[in-house]
């Protein structure tokens, strides 16, 4: 009881519910601008949250992933353009629909899809996070360097197109998280004798050159695309349609919660197996890909599930199951907490003061997303020729603040350059973000193992957990290994 | 022409030649690795007295990562010599970007990166803002005013509700003294 009223506490302020709505506002608006992502604005809004408390800057963030998410969906109805790639499933029947005068009647099924999906993923991170934290608790040094070995394995299915650009990718992350002082030693590494490297190269400036000026280089760099007007037309979804489709929304929601919880698998191919199972036992199974209300709901309930599903590794393993996640993981080091079992021990009221504001934000998608099916033409209508001047400024504002100095906004303007030879090259952003993630806790896990075995490599293999991890890391690299065949062999037919 | 010709002809338009984007990247990464693992480390990481275990070396990752920097290169740059990656889409849309368009958006990136303690955050923003808004040839002269309400606005927001202090431009500042 008295936890229960420390939580509310904790929870109850007007800060947070703002945080939330303001959240979940920016990332619907964000994901329905065509080449605007819900990753951008997670990126940019991170800088926003330095002088806030920790529950109410998650919350900020994890507002605008679920915001991003229903967004996304939104252009791939209207435009046939996904705002997110996990919305490419949507774009199958909802286009069609909107092709069909439904347009309103598929945003609002995709819109209720999404928060059902989005409410049953919550619950399952609130159980779920917990109980795996205790198992995690006996964990010690030699478990995390294997489960971290086994969460690198996720840059496979961050990678894109290419297995082999992702994996240089992720390298090349690794090489930029070893810049600084030493850990153990406090010798100087790749610092090129500047004071302003000493401290590890800063994350923000990172994050946001990653993701958000390679967007800006790519329009002004590119021929002009003409601006697409949209509308919003056609008859709403009905109370009894709703239930029809409610079997589908929670199958959908499930096959969510299971993907989700597996670092790395992510919301597209939850999207894509909860439509390919909609349409496996659907009666109208003829009409999946011309305009079947039962697959826009089937896609959106699977990428929604897995919104609330990928905090559950985060949270309870200190793993990012996604490119959000693994940026909301470097909002929690900003703020001096570390996602894993610890932070159930330390920071229980927090993290159940997360999880009430991540319920919250559910019910704060229903109003934003009603809002924005309503105004949609007005905020998809911003051209990009004003609205990226004024993504650049947040980038150097944000870039800038983190530590007052114009050598981040140098170094987030050279990291920006960086992605967007990624972008060119076809090398994706995402595995150099996780290997630079990932690659100081291998490295500390590693050399804490080293020492407390005084140099016995025996302790690697020394329990059922270890193999556990091992076996799962294996059987990952060989899937890695099979995929890249697969896409060779789809690249020479 | 031969319905195999024509096939022949299609697919070459197609694939990219031996010297593609793959190969080419591979190569560039494969020289910059083995510049990475046998100059950089070396110079640039500096080695404790003693070490307990070479495991616990500040070069092992370092160099762990460059090593597989260097074979996934090798391996990148064979794969694109033997199967050339197929020509995309995107391509069309970079060929005739009017070359003004770039230089003024690379003006904008400079004004922020070398100017921006000098001229303040009103001052770069409201100076880069005008570059990116000729650069996409906005016309009407009521849009430009947005140029100087923006990084107004922004600026206030970060300085007042997010205490963020932002430079309001040593130039500004010496000139105000005079």
């Amino acid at each position: 009881m008295e936890n229960f009223s420390e939580v509310m506490a904790l929870f109850l302020s007007v800060d947070n519910f703002l945080a939330i709505a303001v959240g979940v506002i920016v990332g619907v608006v964000v994901g329905a601008i065509p080449g605007l992502t819900a990753t951008m604005a997670v990126a940019l809004a991170l800088p926003f949250t330095f002088s806030m408390e920790p529950v109410t800057a998650i919350l900020l963030l994890v507002g605008i992933y679920k915001g991003g998410m229903y967004g996304g969906s939104i252009t791939a109805i209207l435009i046939r353009t996904p705002g997110s790639p996990a919305s490419a499933c949507t774009l199958l029947d909802g286009y069609p629909m909107a092709q069909q005068g439904k347009a309103k009647k598929a945003l609002k099924t995709a819109l209720y899809s999404s928060v059902v999906a989005d409410m049953i993923s919550n619950v399952a991170l609130i159980f779920f996070a917990s109980y795996l934290a205790k198992i995690a608790l006996n964990f010690g040094p030699p478990e995390y360097f294997w489960l971290i070995c086994f969460s690198l394995t996720i840059i496979v299915s961050v990678s894109g197109d290419s297995v082999i650009k992702g994996l240089i990718g992720a390298s090349l992350g690794i090489i930029v998280s070893t810049v600084g002082l030493d850990a153990v030693y406090g010798t100087q590494r790749l610092t090129f004798d500047d004071y302003n490297l000493m401290d590890r190269v800063s994350f923000i400036p990172l994050l946001i050159g990653l993701f958000a000026i390679p967007e800006v280089i790519e329009f002004y760099t590119s021929k002009v695309a003409p601006h697409i007007r949209t509308a919003v037309s056609g008859a709403s979804l009905t109370w009894k349609e709703f239930k029809g489709l409610l079997k589908t929304i929670v199958r959908g929601s499930l096959i969510g919660v299971i993907i989700g919880a597996i670092p790395g698998t992510g919301a597209t191919s939850a999207a894509f197996i909860s439509y390919s199972e909609a349409k496996r036992t659907s009666p109208r199974k003829a009409n999946f890909g011309k305009g079947e209300i039962e697959g826009v709901a089937a896609a959106e309930s699977g990428n929604n599930g897995v919104a609330g599903a990928t905090l559950i590794p985060l949270l309870s393993l200190g793993i990012p199951g996604d490119v959000i996640t693994a940026i909301i993981l470097g909002a929690f080091m900003i703020h001096g907490l570390t996602p894993g079992p610890v932070l159930f021990q330390e920071n229980l009221t927090l993290v159940y003061a997360l999880f009430c504001g991540i319920m919250v934000s559910s019910f704060v998608l229903v109003f934003v997303g009603n809002a924005a099916i309503r105004y949609f033409s007005i905020i998809a209508d911003i051209p990009k020729t004003i609205l990226l001047p004024i993504v650049l400024m947040f980038c150097i504002y944000g870039a800038y603040a983190v530590n007052n100095s114009t050598f981040d906004i140098g170094l987030m303007l050279v990291f920006g350059i960086m992605g967007f030879i990624f972008n060119r090259t076809g090398i994706a952003a995402a595995p150099f973000l996780i290997g630079f993630i990932l690659g100081p806790m291998f490295e500390d896990n590693l050399r804490r193992t080293i020492l407390i075995s005084k140099g016995d490599l025996s302790i690697f293999v020394r329990g059922p957990i270890t193999w556990v991890f091992i076996l799962l890391t294996v059987a990952s690299l060989l899937f890695a290994i099979r995929r890249y065949w697969m896409s060779r062999k789809e690249a020479m037919a | 022409m031969e319905t195999s010709e024509k096939q022949f002809v299609e697919a070459s338009e197609a694939h990219y030649g031996r010297w593609n984007p793959n190969s080419v990247l591979g190569g560039v990464f494969s020289i910059l690795a083995v510049s990475f693992l046998f100059y950089v480390i070396p110079r640039y990481i500096e080695m404790p007295f003693s070490m307990q275990h070479p495991l616990l070396s500040p070069q092992f990752l370092p160099q762990l990562a460059g090593w597989l920097v260097f074979v996934l290169s090798a391996l990148l740059m064979v794969d694109g010599l033997i199967n050339p990656p197929k020509r995309g889409e995107p391509e069309e849309l970079r060929r005739g970007v009017p070359v003004m368009r770039q230089v003024l958006m690379l003006a904008a990136g400079i004004v922020y990166a070398f100017f921006f303690e000098q001229l303040g955050a009103i001052g770069s923003g409201i100076f880069a803002c005008v570059l990116l808004f000729l650069a996409s040839g906005l016309r009407s002269i009521w849009l430009y005013a947005l140029t100087i309400i923006f990084p107004v606005v922004v600026t206030l927001l970060f300085i007042y509700l997010l205490n963020v202090p932002l430079p309001v431009g040593t130039l500004w500042e010496s000139f105000f003294q005079i």
